[in-house]
């Protein structure tokens, strides 16, 4: 399946992206567009204005696609509060590292395109993922 | 050679023009302190701008998309003011009021100064917070960034010079001993 964003990622489309491949669509293929209009006809888009799997009510559209796509895996909305915090920075949530994390992926972001971003910053997500899946199994933050 | 000078200076800006109902006002409430949090130029009644960069420009997009879902009108644009000197006195009225932010923030520090070790950590970390916030808004920095910056640096440096300081004393108290 195809699915489209802005071009730009920054950290709530990365992570996005990631989710997708890893647990909505294994054979995910990515455009970038500048402008809405850019959408392919056969693309689902994402993270842009005015589509259902963007920003609404307050949620960052890693939140959006989570909830459309019932996924209530406990560690997913943990990664949420997190691209949450990256994104939107209204102290939602709880999530000191969120500031890095935005940080790493606007720096990544200034020195390689798109496809490449989310080459490398699909590794992080799945470490992230396995780093918050423990450390909900302890009850503290892994080692 | 001044009309090169001022094309030169005039930067991009992204305006959001938008209008919400009356009521409900717990959307009106929500629009308007986010647009606080992001530091806005209001230009007047539903028109606001900001400097364009990915990030503002990102973030009005999604306000406007805001604005929509709560019934309301919102239209983005980018723009160039009409002259240097109007873009000056719009950057001054955002240095000003960020100005008043860190000069509270200066005050807040310096008050704590005075305080128990603990308290002056706790107030250090507070501001250190409430200093990375006022950053984010702050396109055209006042001299209070640097002052403020200081304030709390020396807060945060009395909190934990303070529990340093018993180490070299303990030696001393030693060394007499010995």
């Amino acid at each position: 399946m195809r699915w489209a964003t802005r071009a730009g990622v920054h950290i709530d489309r990365a992570a996005c992206a990631w989710l997708i491949r890893r647990h909505l669509d294994p054979d995910a293929e990515f455009v970038f567009v500048d402008d809405p209009a850019e959408v392919p006809a056969d693309a689902t888009a994402f993270d842009m204005r005015g589509v259902e799997l963007g920003h609404h009510g307050g949620q960052c559209s890693f939140e959006t696609i989570l909830g459309r796509y019932e996924l209530d895996d406990p560690v997913l909305w943990k990664l949420a509060e997190l691209v949450h915090e990256a994104d939107l920075d209204d102290e939602r949530f709880d999530a000191p590292e969120a500031r890095g994390l935005d940080v790493a992926l606007r720096a990544l972001s200034m020195i390689v395109a798109d496809p490449r971003v989310l080459e490398l910053s699909g590794p992080l997500f799945d470490g992230l993922y396995e780093y918050h899946r423990r450390a909900l199994l302890l009850g503290r933050e892994p080692a | 050679m001044a009309d090169a000078d001022e094309r030169r200076t005039v930067g991009r800006w992204v305006l959001l023009a938008y209008r919400l109902p009356r009521e409900p006002s717990t959307p009106r409430i929500t629009v308007w302190r986010k647009l606080e949090r992001l530091g806005v130029a209001r230009l007047g009644d539903g028109l606001v701008a900001l400097p364009a960069d990915a990030r503002t420009r990102e973030q009005i997009d999604w306000l406007a998309e805001e604005i929509v879902e709560a019934g309301g009108v919102a239209t983005v644009w980018l723009a160039t003011p009409g002259s240097a000197a109007q873009e000056r006195a719009i950057a001054a009225t955002m240095r000003a009021a960020r100005a008043a932010e860190y000069q509270t923030l200066i005050e807040q520090a310096r008050a704590a100064l005075h305080g128990a070790a603990v308290e002056r950590a706790r107030t250090g970390r507070r501001l250190r917070g409430e200093l990375r916030r006022i950053a984010r808004r702050d396109f055209f920095p006042p001299a209070e960034r640097d002052a403020a910056r200081a304030a709390v640096d020396a807060l945060t440096a009395a909190a934990t010079t303070a529990g340093a300081a018993t180490a070299p004393r303990a030696t001393t108290l030693q060394e007499e001993r010995a």
